[in-house]
């Protein structure tokens, strides 16, 4: 606005200064715990991968897995074709394998440091068993590792398998063998090559024939270790005709360096069974100047192999110095349906490129795409997309419905979906619209005696509301109070 | 090494062979030059365009091994007999461009008039020299092999030229032909420069003659709109199954011009149009829209770049593809909206008729914005005919084919109405209608000249 | 007259699967004006879809003879051509296909059919000033696409202008009152009266007795669940209005 005399107005000027003022919100989540870690010098070799399967004390197949992911990842340069200026990354300088340290694996909670319950319960992540939300099982993941799970005696009785990826492989092999890699394989990108060689725990979860999950099953991320990597890796499972809510929110202390995450997401939902996957994604942000911040780079993808089989993913994405992925369906069963839905705000220097894929190979599958950019400061915000209908599929539908909202004149929002339509019975609909927050909307809050600030924050709820409705309760209050605190003081 | 570098490689090094024994004036001997320094580094900057319809990618029409004419043989095009327009009753300006080869007619010589330059690129006006050269080199400058091919390989050309202020009421008309007898590159370039204040229609008919002899025509038009002109291009292409078509608009506009651009393709082998359109000046509009029919295993792929950097400026996208059998659509729209670009309105929409089982589809509309104070959109959809639609029109007696047609029609109607140049969209109208009905490219009844003895000498 | 117009005999059919007309019977001979009421999910416009030839049902059973020729082995189409008309609950609106040429398309089509040349442009326009007047349709509408943009009314007069056009034996009205004010109403049925011959029967499916004001029955059935449960004369559409749907279907329900 400052090149544009023709529309400077002094009441103008301070909402621009208001808005300035906003974006300048804290951090919250930005301490980090002095607790006690195992960590591993920095590097990655044959050895380094090697060590970390036998610090988990691994099967010989898993290891056989993480070498042959390593070796492939060596002959990868990392994606550049994203519209995100990633600057070069040394990963010899990152650790791979960082863990709070633990003499043995706690069997109850006494046993658990108390800094690190300290940690999750200034996260607002209850860990401790009474105090846990009764509608929420809790899987929390410190670094590389996986802490305390919750709940889950009850969820046994039920034939449920919630647990860390580590003990999984211990107690389920044959269940994580049979689906570990099939969904994103370790040949699928830069960063799903490095994860399945590093990988170092994450959350299992198998849902049997027709149960319905009681429960939210929620994973709370935390880097806390500094010149760490986190790589965690989750892997779903939803037998016939179950269902499963599933939550995944994140943080990390505030850094001046850069950390990377690089976690893979692997999803399978058999006959009539639906999983919803919600991701609030917060992870620091950096500083306002763009110094520090997560590199979230993520590969997320489920397939949707049983007929009548339905995948919703939604995502908040309020943190991250650069986000960069794309949680996607493959509809394969018949009539089985793919859904997205994102919120992305970036502010000050962040930059996200995200969006989702949906490949339509089965015969009368529908999916619903609804995405939400918000860009201020000087960030770029990125929707990528691909809707793919392939020749055999009959009978294929999708709505794609992709909006960007500026709230200053030095951010950039940006739209790169591809359609490809390999038969005609298909009906692909894609619209999308760039504009404005909406003068008039804040004049006539102001009006009302809405201060700018808050008026902001209303209208982009608002224009939020369709995605984060989509959130479970306990999420959305979080969610929308994270979307106004990212925009503090962001509109100019 | 892909095929395409290694034909590309060789045109260089014909050329350098050649340099200076060609029979072109000295303004394209030197864009040659210039363009074969810029050649080399374009060619390794060159990636395959991920959204592209992989036939008409450059890398794959640029595979086979073409000849190029460097010697400028005559080649035995009949345009006075074989060649069919399909825009009869239009009195316009009429010059033809066989193969390469700049041809006046006596209809172009006898309208001539004050403040109008229609010239061959090799008989440039010398007071124009200068002037012509900066807007040939522009496309140079975007490190894209093509255009560096094209004008690397130039032999020959068009020039429009409109002095400030001259309305040219009478639409000027370029007939490309294209016959050759072996497998033959032509580079082809179209210059329109309107000079303030200026208006000028201009339709360019793209014809070829041979449908047994595979021919790469590499067509450049390059527009340079000065404030206040206003330009309407207009393209139709009615060509061979045989026809490769690498068709780049090159185009600029200063503040308060308007620019139109429409392509309509009827027939043709594999096609791609690339529009490159910068609008640096304020309050400029720019209209861009193309429709086109596929059968068989044809293939369209229009691929668009608009950029805004001025200010208050509108613009308008408009394109249908109608895919039959098994042929292959493709649709790129890149808008872009720079820092400072502020109330920008700009709009984009691309609908495709998947009427073909094998019929494939691709569509890349993108957004990339800069600027907070803009309002831009852009829709994609692809599917079928309205079937409430068809069975209402059934119920009224409309045997199913008929709607069918109708219908099809119809999807192409707006795209149509959007050329306001009056005996054209009409003629737009029934060559569709006659293409939807399975008539070949023919036009009997052309009166624009090109039949009688006084079309190209 | 006796000959029969249409003859419907147990005639059964659905949607996606789900039976809706579970045998249907009714006659109707040329100059007769059948009524068919009936609550709403009762089958009515799944009847007139059915006789049209929607390709979104499917019989399942039965015939439908229309002055002798079997009705449901024709396409749509020819449905028209062997004079059935359709007057559609919501007019479909066909943007880019304007009306001139939509009516031309269909006269020129069933003129073809019963080996006729097409109408020369002059007799063509002169035809659909004629026919306008029927129903006061605005001469401008003939210059717009089929139905987009019509407001409520001017659609349903433009059912009626086209009927007229295409001179059915039978003409199907599918709830032509809904959506109507009463200017509007008068209009369409004063224009479905003068279209009235001895020759050509119409069925009037309806919610409501109000249209029966103005297009008299001679016959009225009440549809429920799929069948014909009640047959009468016009006073049986007062019997409803004053007493509603609810007895017959406690009838129907008890039995």
């Amino acid at each position: 606005m400052k090149q544009n005399e023709n529309i400077s107005n002094p009441a103008e000027d301070e909402n621009d200064e208001v808005l300035a003022r906003a974006t300048s919100g804290e951090y919250k989540y930005g301490f980090s715990s002095d607790i006690d870690t195992d960590i591993i010098p920095a590097g990655l070799s044959e050895e380094v991968v090697r060590l970390i399967s036998k610090k988990k004390h691994e099967p010989e197949w898993l290891l056989d897995f993480r070498l042959k992911a390593f070796r492939y990842w060596l002959t990868l340069t990392p994606p550049d074709w994203a519209h995100l200026r990633i600057p070069p990354i040394d990963f010899q300088a990152i650790s791979y394998y960082a863990a709070p340290k633990a003499k043995t694996s706690p069997k109850s909670l006494d046993e658990v440091d108390p800094a690190l319950i300290d940690t999750f319960n200034r996260l607002g992540i209850p860990i401790e068993e009474q105090k846990a939300l009764s509608g929420m099982a809790v899987d929390a993941v410190m670094d590389s590792v996986s802490v305390k799970t919750t709940h889950r005696e009850r969820l046994a009785e039920l034939g449920i398998i919630f647990c860390s990826f580590s003990e999984a492989v211990r107690e389920y092999p044959d269940l994580v063998r049979k689906y570990l890699g099939k969904v994103v394989s370790y040949r699928d990108n830069f960063y799903a090559a490095l994860n399945s060689a590093v990988f170092s725990d994450g959350s299992f979860v198998y849902i049997p024939k027709g149960v319905r999950c009681p429960m939210e099953l929620s994973t709370y991320f935390r880097i806390n270790a500094a010149g760490t990597g986190q790589f965690e890796r989750t892997l779903i499972v939803a037998d016939d005709e179950s269902y499963v809510s599933y939550l995944e929110g994140c943080t990390a202390p505030m850094r001046d360096e850069n950390q990377l995450h690089a976690a893979i997401v692997e999803i399978i939902v058999e006959e009539r069974a639906e999983v919803k996957y919600s991701t609030v994604q917060n992870w620091y942000a950096g500083d306002a100047e763009g110094r520090g911040g997560v590199y979230n780079f993520v590969t997320k993808r489920g397939l949707c192999r049983g007929d009548y089989s339905k995948l919703s993913w939604t995502q908040v994405e309020t943190g991250s110095a650069i986000t960069w992925k794309y949680p996607s369906c493959i509809l394969a069963g018949e009539g089985s349906v793919g859904e997205f839905y994102s919120v992305a705000v970036t502010n000050n220097r962040q930059q996200a490129d995200t969006g989702t894929k949906m490949i339509h190979t089965g015969s009368n599958t529908r999916s619903t795409i609804v995405s939400k950019g918000i860009s201020a400061g000087h960030s770029e915000n990125s929707y990528r997309g691909l809707v793919k209908v392939a020749p055999n599929a009959q009978g294929v539908r999708n709505y794609t419905q992709c909006d960007s909202l500026l709230l200053s004149d030095t951010c950039g929002a940006h739209t790169f979906p591809v359609i490809d339509v390999a038969n005609a019975s298909a009906v692909v609909e894609h619209e999308a619209t760039t504009s404005k927050i909406s003068e008039q909307q804040i004049f006539y809050c102001n009006q009302r005696g809405i201060p700018t600030e808050e008026a902001v924050a209303l209208i982009v709820n608002g224009y939020a509301k369709e995605v984060m409705n989509k959130l479970p309760m306990e999420f959305a209050v979080e969610a929308q109070k994270l979307l106004s605190i990212t925009l503090e003081g962001s509109v100019g | 090494m892909t095929a395409a570098e290694k034909n590309f490689g060789q045109y260089s090094a014909l050329m350098a062979d050649f340099n200076g024994q060609r029979r072109v004036a000295p303004l394209l001997e030197k864009l040659s030059q210039e363009a074969a320094a810029v050649l080399p580094a374009a060619m390794a900057s060159y990636r395959p365009d991920p959204m592209g319809v992989d036939a008409a990618r450059p890398d794959k029409l640029f595979a086979p091994d073409y000849g190029v004419n460097l010697m400028r043989l005559g080649m035995p095009v009949d345009a006075a007999s074989a060649f069919k327009c399909g825009v009869p009753n239009l009195n316009s300006l009429l010059c033809v461009v066989a193969n390469d080869t700049f041809h006046s007619t006596t209809q172009l010589e006898r309208n001539r008039m004050e403040g109008l330059t229609i010239c061959s690129l090799n008989n440039v006006p010398a007071a124009l020299q200068s002037k012509v050269y900066e807007v040939l080199t522009r496309s140079l400058k975007n490190s894209d092999p093509v255009s560096a091919l094209n004008s690397l390989l130039l032999n020959d050309g068009v020039l429009i030229h409109v002095a400030a202020g001259v309305k040219v009421e009478k639409a000027i008309q370029i007939v490309n032909l294209s016959n050759p007898t072996v497998p033959l590159l032509s580079a082809r370039r179209i210059v329109v420069m309107a000079e303030e204040g200026s208006d000028v229609k201009i339709l360019l008919c793209d014809h070829s003659q041979t449908d047994t002899v595979e021919h790469l025509n590499v067509q450049l038009v390059d527009v340079d709109v000065a404030a206040h002109a206003h330009v309407e291009l207009y393209d139709i292409e009615e060509a061979t199954s045989t026809t490769r078509r690498c068709w780049q608009l090159h185009a600029r506009q200063a503040s308060n011009s308007h620019l139109s651009v429409n392509t309509t393709y009827l027939h043709g082998g594999i096609t791609r149009n690339e529009y490159h359109v910068d609008v640096p000046g304020d309050y400029a509009h720019t209209e861009l829209s193309g429709l086109a029919i596929c059968g068989g295993e044809q293939v369209v792929d229009n691929q668009v770049t608009l950029t805004h950097t001025g200010k208050h400026c509108t613009s308008h996208q408009l394109f249908k593809n109608a895919l039959f059998d098994c042929s292959r659509g493709g649709f790129g729209g890149k808008i872009v909206v720079g820092e400072g670009a502020v109330f920008t309105d700009a709009s984009q929409t691309n609908r495709n008729l998947l009427a073909g089982d094998d019929a494939r589809m691709t569509a890349a509309p993108q957004l990339e914005i800069y600027c907070d104070e803009v309002k831009c959109s852009h829709g994609a959809t692809t599917g079928q005919l309205d079937e409430r639609a068809l069975f209402y029109m059934q119920t009224r007696g409309i045997p199913s084919e008929e709607a069918r047609r109708m219908l099809t029609q119809a999807f192409m109607v707006d795209v149509i109405d959007n050329i306001s140049f009056e005996v054209l969209r009409q003629r737009i109208h029934m060559l569709v209608e006659k293409r939807l009905a399975g008539a070949g490219a023919s036009c009997g009844s052309c009166a624009a000249g090109c039949h009688t003895d006084e079309s190209a000498q | 007259m006796s000959e029969e117009l249409l003859k419907v005999t147990d005639l059964r059919a659905g949607i996606e699967g789900k039976e809706i007309l579970r045998g249907i019977n009714l006659t109707i001979r040329p100059g007769e004006v059948h009524a068919i009421m009936g609550p709403n999910g009762s089958g009515k416009s799944t009847l007139s879809g059915v006789l049209a030839g929607d390709p979104r049902f499917t019989v399942t059973g039965g015939s439908a003879s229309f002055h002798g020729v079997d009705l449901l082995a024709l396409s749509p189409e020819d449905r028209s051509h062997e004079g059935l008309f359709l007057s559609f609950q919501y007019p479909v609106e066909i943007p880019g296909v304007t009306m001139v040429n939509f009516m031309r398309a269909a006269i020129n089509a069933k003129r073809k059919y019963f080996n006729e040349a097409p109408l020369s442009a002059g007799d063509f326009l002169k035809m659909m000033r004629q026919k306008r007047a029927v129903v006061e349709l605005d001469n401008k509408l003939a210059s717009r696409s089929v139905n987009e943009g019509f407001s409520g009314g001017e659609k349903k007069r433009n059912e009626i202008f086209q009927m007229a056009v295409l001179e059915p034996r039978l003409s199907i009205l599918d709830e032509t009152d809904s959506g109507l004010d009463i200017d509007a109403l008068r209009i369409v049925a004063g224009g479905v009266n003068k279209l009235r011959t001895e020759h050509n029967a119409t069925i009037v499916i309806t919610h409501y007795q109000r249209l029966l004001d103005y297009i008299k029955p001679d016959f009225v059935h009440i549809l429920y669940k799929g069948r014909i449960v009640y047959s009468g004369g016009p006073e049986l559409a007062l019997e409803l209005e004053e007493k509603g749907y609810d007895w017959i279907k406690e009838q129907v329900d008890n039995q």
